[in-house]
């Protein structure tokens, strides 16, 4: 299990980890992970990076590809250009059109309306 | 200004009522309550029992018709069915079949 | 150009409301929604049912699936318990939605982006505001382009500021990657 040190750490363009991600901090991943990430802080993917496996994370910023669950305690935010897959739990959650998604969102709220559901 | 319009190319299946006045011009078929004005426009289809502080009908209603203050069926309009309202009017060329009652 | 209805915000349907054109509902329908048109569900809208659309505009209450042929955008103030599926999905800050969102389908070409009435902020969309800053990265690096479907990595990456340690093959290479037609300062013999 790797630990990051420094408040923000990267994973550069170039790096691929496949292994498990944690710590403090916060964690730019601008390359490859394969492998389960758990931060405490803000995690943002860049665009034309990738993770594969389940995310936990203070918040979440993707413009990349993720595969996987995400569990944030703040907000998820889907940029256009982004691809997501797997099912997504936060505070709130934005998606921008123009990203390509195939999640289900599990969002506490109740409607004032008697659904159906 | 209405605040409910039905556009000509719509229709809607059910019950409909509120207290916005209702302007039909696609169809109706069901029931249309509301406590403001109805009026069904040329072209316009109401397949329901209607209830409104006035009805004015340019198109077809087939139904029972109940108004607070008044109904008119105007030329070229065509309504099947019992009226009940205070005052009416039935243009020349208008069509109607019913039976009238205008104590309210 | 097809007609366009308003379901008023004093007015209740119980039924399905089906057809031609498009629909903006301020008041309440229990009951299915499908027209060709595009959709606008205003902030004070309840809807209980599923809506299908072109494009399909949400600031109210929706119990029930949206299918969109074009969009579905829900903005600020929507509260949406069911699916979304259109070639375009947005989701503004703000929104709630407990259920699936899928994109799917062919994006039509874009033409002008149906807006809500005016609503009580002044706003029009909630589609329109800049991206907010990244994350701060305090150490600096070389720019160099993502990694994609370039076979040959051109530039060093950054050392990273953690440590990782791989569960299972090989560790990940640290070292920088030499390239196509990046030359080594290894001395050669010529041959």
């Amino acid at each position: 299990m790797a630990r990051m040190t420094a408040d923000t750490s990267v994973l550069g363009a170039a790096t691929v980890v496949n292994g498990r991600v944690s710590g403090e901090g916060a964690l730019r991943v601008e390359g490859r992970l394969n492998g389960d990430v758990s931060v405490s802080g803000p995690l943002e993917l860049a665009s034309g990076a990738a993770i594969e496996g389940d995310v936990s994370a203070g918040a979440i910023d993707i413009a990349g590809t993720l595969n996987g669950d995400v569990n944030a305690n703040g907000a998820i935010v889907i940029r256009a250009g982004a691809e997501v897959r797997g099912d997504l739990k936060g505070k709130s959650v934005s998606i921008e059109p123009g990203s390509r998604v195939d999640v289900r969102l599990d969002t506490d709220f109740s409607l004032d309306i008697e659904g159906r559901r | 200004m209405a605040g409910t319009v039905i556009g000509d190319g719509l229709t809607i299946d059910g019950e409909v009522t509120g207290d916005d006045e209702v302007v039909v011009h696609g169809t109706v078929r069901g029931t249309l309550t509301t406590s403001e004005a109805v009026s069904v426009a040329a072209g316009g289809v109401v397949e329901a029992d209607v209830t409104a502080s006035s009805v004015s009908v340019a198109g077809h209603v087939t139904g029972n018709v109940t108004a607070q203050d008044r109904i008119d069926i105007q030329a070229g309009g065509r309504l099947v069915g019992d009226i009940k309202s205070a005052r009416f009017t039935i243009a020349d060329g208008a069509s109607f079949k019913g039976s009238v009652d205008m104590e309210v | 150009m097809a007609a366009a209805s308003i379901i008023g915000p004093g007015t209740v349907v119980r039924g399905n409301v089906r057809g031609n054109g498009s629909l903006e509902v301020r008041g309440r329908v229990e009951g299915d929604i499908e027209v060709d048109g595009d959709v606008a569900l205003g902030e004070d809208a309840a809807v209980n049912g599923n809506v299908s659309g072109a494009q399909i505009i949400v600031a109210g209450q929706v119990a029930g699936d949206l299918r969109g042929s074009e969009a579905v955008m829900l903005e600020r103030g929507a509260r949406v318990v069911g699916d979304l599926s259109a070639p375009r999905i947005g989701i503004a800050e703000g929104a709630l939605v407990r259920g699936g969102v899928r994109t799917e389908g062919e994006a039509p070409a874009p033409r002008r982006a149906a807006v809500l009435p005016a609503r009580r902020g002044g706003e029009r969309s909630d589609f329109a505001r800049p991206a907010p800053k990244p994350i701060a990265v305090p150490a600096p690096k070389p720019a160099q382009p993502a990694p994609a479907a370039v076979a040959a990595k051109p530039a060093p990456a950054a050392a990273p500021a953690l440590a990782v340690e791989a569960s299972g093959g090989p560790p990940a290479p640290v070292v920088p990657a030499l390239g196509k037609g990046v030359r080594g300062k290894k001395k050669t013999k010529r041959s």
